[in-house]
C-alpha cells in the first residue's frame, strides 16, 4: 500500500448555525491507500457523515464550513477546486452511498434515468447508450436489467440500495465513500449488500472508505480501520491491529458492546455517560467523561497521538511518559 | 382505473340529491310566489293559482322533488320561469363562457404563483423572497370584487385598453380572467414555495448532487416535478373555487356565465334555473376533481397502485430518521 488515493489533513470542520457552533470534525488527518478500505467506526455523532461530506465538497450551504486543512485526491487539493471541478469529481472520481435507501432516489424518476443520469454527466456518449450501460450496471448489482423502467417504490429496501450502488458505481470512482450502506437494512440484507459492494470493490480495484457503527461490519470488509470519537480520530490501525491489539479505551469499550453469540446478551457492556456533546467540547481528552481508566492528567490536557506499534496509533495518555506522574 | 372512475362518478347521485333537497328546502322557505313574480303585480289571484297549478306549485314538496329529480334522470332540468327555454340549452353556452374564464384564470394564477414561488424558494431569506411575499400577500388580502373594480379603473376607464364589461370581442375575457387569476397567486406562491424547499432538503437531491449534476438541473429535473404534487392538488380546488368565485364577478363584469344566470335566476326566484345552475357546478366540480386526481398519476407514479387498488391516497413519505 504505497500510493495514497486520499490524503485528509488536520481537517476541521464546524457547523454554524443562529444558536450554536458545533465543532463536527477536529483536528483529523487520515490516509487510504490505493484500492484498500478503511473503515470510519464510532457512534452516531462521532463526525462521521461530517467527514465524508468534507470529501465529497457537500457539506450543507450556509451552515457548514471547512475551518483549516486539506484534502488531497492523488495530489489535488479537493479543498481548493472551484465548484464547476468539483462537479467533475463528484460521481466520477468519487462517489458517495448515503445511509438510507428508502430516501435516496427520486420517487418521480424510473431507476434506468437515475442510472444513466450519472453516465450521461460524466461519460460522452448517447441517451440510448448510458441506458444499456444503466442496464449492465443493473444486472452487475443483481436486478433484472429489464427493471430500469421501473419507479424505486415498485423495489424493495435492499433493492434500493443495489440501485443506488449502481449509481455509485456507475462511471467507475476511484474512491467509493459508504456511509453506513446497511445499517437501515435487515441482517440478512445486510449480509448480501457486503458481499456484493465487496465482489464489485475487488473486480474494480476501488479504493473505498465504508462508515459503520459495527465493528462486526469492520473485520468482516476492511484492511485499516479509523476510530472517530468526538469529532476526533481517536485510534488508527490495521483491522488486526485493532481487533487483537486495542489500545484506546473507548475501541476497547466499544469491543465489549459487541455482541457474541457464546456470550449472555445480558451482560452486553454499554459504554457509561453520554456521547460527547460537539458544540460544548471541553479543552481536555473529549472521551475523559466516559473513560474508565482516566487519571489525574486527563482532565487536564489534551491527549496526543502517540504511536504504540508500526502503523497503529492511539490518541491517549496512557502510551506516554507522562502517564506514569499522574494518579 | 376504470373502476375507480365508475365509483367515483357514483358519488355523484348523493351529490346531486343532497345539492337539489337543499334548494327545495330553500325555495319552501323564502318568502314570494314565483307564480306572481312569472305574471306580474297586475295579474288577478285565478290567474295566478292556475300558473301555480300549471307549473305543479301546488303540490306537496316532496312530489315537486321527485318529479324534478326524475326529470333530470332524463336529461330533463325544467324550463326556465322566465324565458319559457328548457335550462339546459340555457346553461350549455353559459357554462361554456365561464369554463373558458374559470381555466384562463387559474392557469394565470398557478403560472405566476409557481413562477414566483420558485423564485422565492431559490432566493428564500433575500429581499427578493420578501418582496414576492409581500406583493403576493397584498393580492391575496384585497377582496376580488375590489381587485377587479381597480383593474376596471385601470384598464377600461383611464387607459381604455380593455373593455369594462360584456365579451363581445377576446378582450373582454381577459380582467375576469386577471381578477380572479391574481388573487390566487399568493396561495400559489405559498405552497411552491415551501414545497420546493422541503424537496430540496430531501436525500435524493443530495444523490444528485453527489452524481455532479448542476444545481439548475437539479432543480428543474429533480425538484421540480416533486414540487408540483401539492401545487396540483391545490390547482383542483382552486379550480372549484374559482368557479364559485366567479359567480360574483360574472356580475360586476356583467359577462354572460353561469354565476350571473344563478345569480339572476335567484333574484326572480326562477327556481328550475337556480337548480339547474346549481346541480350543473356540483356535477363539473365532481368531474373536476377527478380529472385532477387522474392526473396525479402521471406526476406521481407511486399513485398509480393506491388509484388502480381503489382509493386515492396520498403518498406516503417514507422518512426514517
Ligand atoms: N447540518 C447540521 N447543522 C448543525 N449540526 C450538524 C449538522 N449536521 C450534523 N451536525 C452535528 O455534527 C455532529 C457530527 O454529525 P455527523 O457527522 O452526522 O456524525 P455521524 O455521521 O458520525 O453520526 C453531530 O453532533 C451533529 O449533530
Ligand atoms: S487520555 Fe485519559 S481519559 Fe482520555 S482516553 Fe486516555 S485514559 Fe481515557
Ligand atoms: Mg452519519
Amino acid at each position: 500500500m504505497s500510493e495514497n488515493i486520499l490524503s485528509i489533513k488536520d481537517l476541521v470542520v464546524h457547523y454554524e448555525t443562529d444558536e450554536e457552533v458545533v465543532e463536527a470534525v477536529n483536528n483529523i488527518s487520515l490516509e487510504i491507500g490505493k484500492g484498500e478500505i478503511l473503515g470510519l467506526v464510532g457512534e452516531t455523532g462521532a463526525g462521521k457523515t461530517t467527514t465524508a461530506l468534507s470529501i465529497m465538497g457537500l457539506l450543507p450551504a450556509k451552515v457548514g464550513h471547512v475551518v483549516q486543512g486539506s484534502i488531497k485526491l492523488e495530489g489535488e487539493d479537493l479543498l481548493q477546486k472551484s465548484a464547476k471541478a468539483m462537479r467533475d469529481v463528484r460521481g466520477k472520481k468519487i462517489s458517495m452511498i448515503f445511509q438510507d435507501p428508502m430516501t435516496a432516489l427520486n420517487p418521480v424518476k424510473t431507476v434506468g434515468d437515475q442510472i444513466s443520469e450519472v453516465i450521461l454527466l460524466h461519460e460522452k456518449c448517447s441517451k440510448a447508450e448510458a441506458l444499456r450501460k444503466a442496464q449492465e450496471m443493473l444486472a452487475k448489482v443483481g436486478i433484472v436489467p429489464e427493471r430500469y423502467k421501473d419507479y424505486p417504490h415498485q423495489f424493495s429496501g435492499g433493492m434500493k440500495q443495489r440501485i443506488v450502488i449502481a449509481i455509485a458505481l456507475a462511471c467507475e470512482p476511484e474512491l467509493l465513500i459508504a456511509d453506513e450502506p446497511t445499517t437501515a437494512l435487515d441482517v440478512t440484507i445486510q449480509a448480501q449488500i457486503l458481499d456484493m459492494m465487496r465482489k464489485l470493490q475487488k473486480e474494480r480495484g476501488t479504493s473505498m472508505i465504508l462508515i459503520t457503527h459495527d465493528l462486526g461490519v469492520v473485520a468482516e470488509m476492511c484492511d485499516h480501520c479509523a476510530v472517530m470519537y468526538g469529532g476526533e480520530i481517536v485510534e488508527y490501525g490495521t483491522v488486526e491491529q485493532i481487533f487483537d491489539n486495542p489500545k484506546h479505551p473507548y475501541t476497547k469499550a466499544l469491543y465489549r458492546s459487541i455482541p457474541s453469540l457464546d456470550q449472555d446478551v445480558e451482560r452486553l457492556h454499554v459504554i457509561p455517560g453520554m456521547v460527547s456533546d460537539p458544540s460544548n467540547l471541553p479543552s481536555y481528552c473529549t472521551f475523559c467523561d466516559r473513560c474508565e481508566e482516566k487519571n489525574s492528567h486527563c482532565a487536564e490536557h489534551d491527549p496526543w497521538i502517540v504511536d504504540v506499534e508500526p502503523g497503529h496509533w492511539a490518541k491517549c495518555f496512557q502510551y506516554t511518559p507522562e502517564w506514569e506522574g499522574g494518579k | 382505473m376504470g373502476r375507480y372512475i365508475v365509483k367515483r362518478l357514483l358519488l355523484l347521485i348523493p351529490i346531486l340529491l343532497g345539492v337539489s333537497a337543499i334548494i327545495f328546502a330553500l325555495k319552501t322557505v323564502t318568502p314570494g310566489d314565483p307564480a306572481r313574480q312569472i305574471l306580474g303585480n297586475d295579474a288577478t289571484e285565478e290567474q295566478v293559482q292556475a300558473k301555480r297549478d300549471e307549473l305543479g306549485l301546488n303540490d306537496p314538496v316532496i312530489v315537486q322533488y321527485f318529479r324534478y329529480i326524475a326529470g333530470v334522470c332524463h336529461g330533463d332540468f325544467g324550463e326556465s320561469y322566465r324565458t319559457g327555454e328548457p335550462v339546459l340549452e340555457e346553461l350549455v353556452p353559459r357554462l361554456a363562457t365561464s369554463a373558458k374564464i374559470t381555466l384562463g384564470a387559474v392557469a394565470i394564477g398557478a403560472i405566476l404563483g409557481v413562477l414566483l414561488g420558485v423564485i422565492s424558494a431559490l432566493k428564500k431569506y433575500t429581499w427578493v423572497d420578501s418582496l414576492v411575499l409581500v406583493v403576493s400577500m397584498f393580492f391575496q388580502s384585497v377582496p376580488e370584487f375590489v381587485v377587479g373594480l381597480v383593474l376596471i379603473m385601470i384598464f377600461a376607464v383611464n387607459l381604455h385598453w380593455l373593455p369594462a364589461s360584456g365579451i363581445e370581442t377576446w378582450k373582454g375575457y381577459i380582467l375576469p380572467m386577471l381578477t380572479i387569476g391574481v388573487s390566487s397567486i399568493a396561495n400559489y406562491t405559498r405552497i411552491t414555495r415551501s414545497s420546493m424547499l422541503e424537496v430540496l432538503g430531501e436525500d435524493y437531491i443530495r444523490t444528485a448532487r453527489a452524481k455532479g449534476q448542476t444545481e439548475s438541473k437539479i432543480v428543474m429535473r429533480h425538484a421540480m416535478r416533486n414540487t408540483m404534487i401539492p401545487v396540483a392538488q391545490s390547482i383542483g380546488t382552486h379550480l372549484g373555487n374559482a368557479l364559485g368565485g366567479g359567480m360574483v364577478l360574472e356580475t360586476v363584469f356583467s359577462v354572460p356565465g353561469v354565476g350571473k344566470y344563478i345569480v339572476d335566476a335567484i333574484t326572480a326566484r326562477n327556481y328550475p334555473s337556480v337548480l339547474g345552475g346549481a346541480l350543473m357546478i356540483a356535477i363539473i366540480l365532481v368531474v373536476i376533481n377527478l380529472i385532477v386526481d387522474i392526473s396525479f398519476v402521471v406526476i406521481d407514479p407511486r399513485l398509480k397502485t393506491t388509484i388502480i387498488a381503489g382509493g386515492a391516497k396520498k403518498p406516503k413519505k417514507a422518512k426514517a430518521a
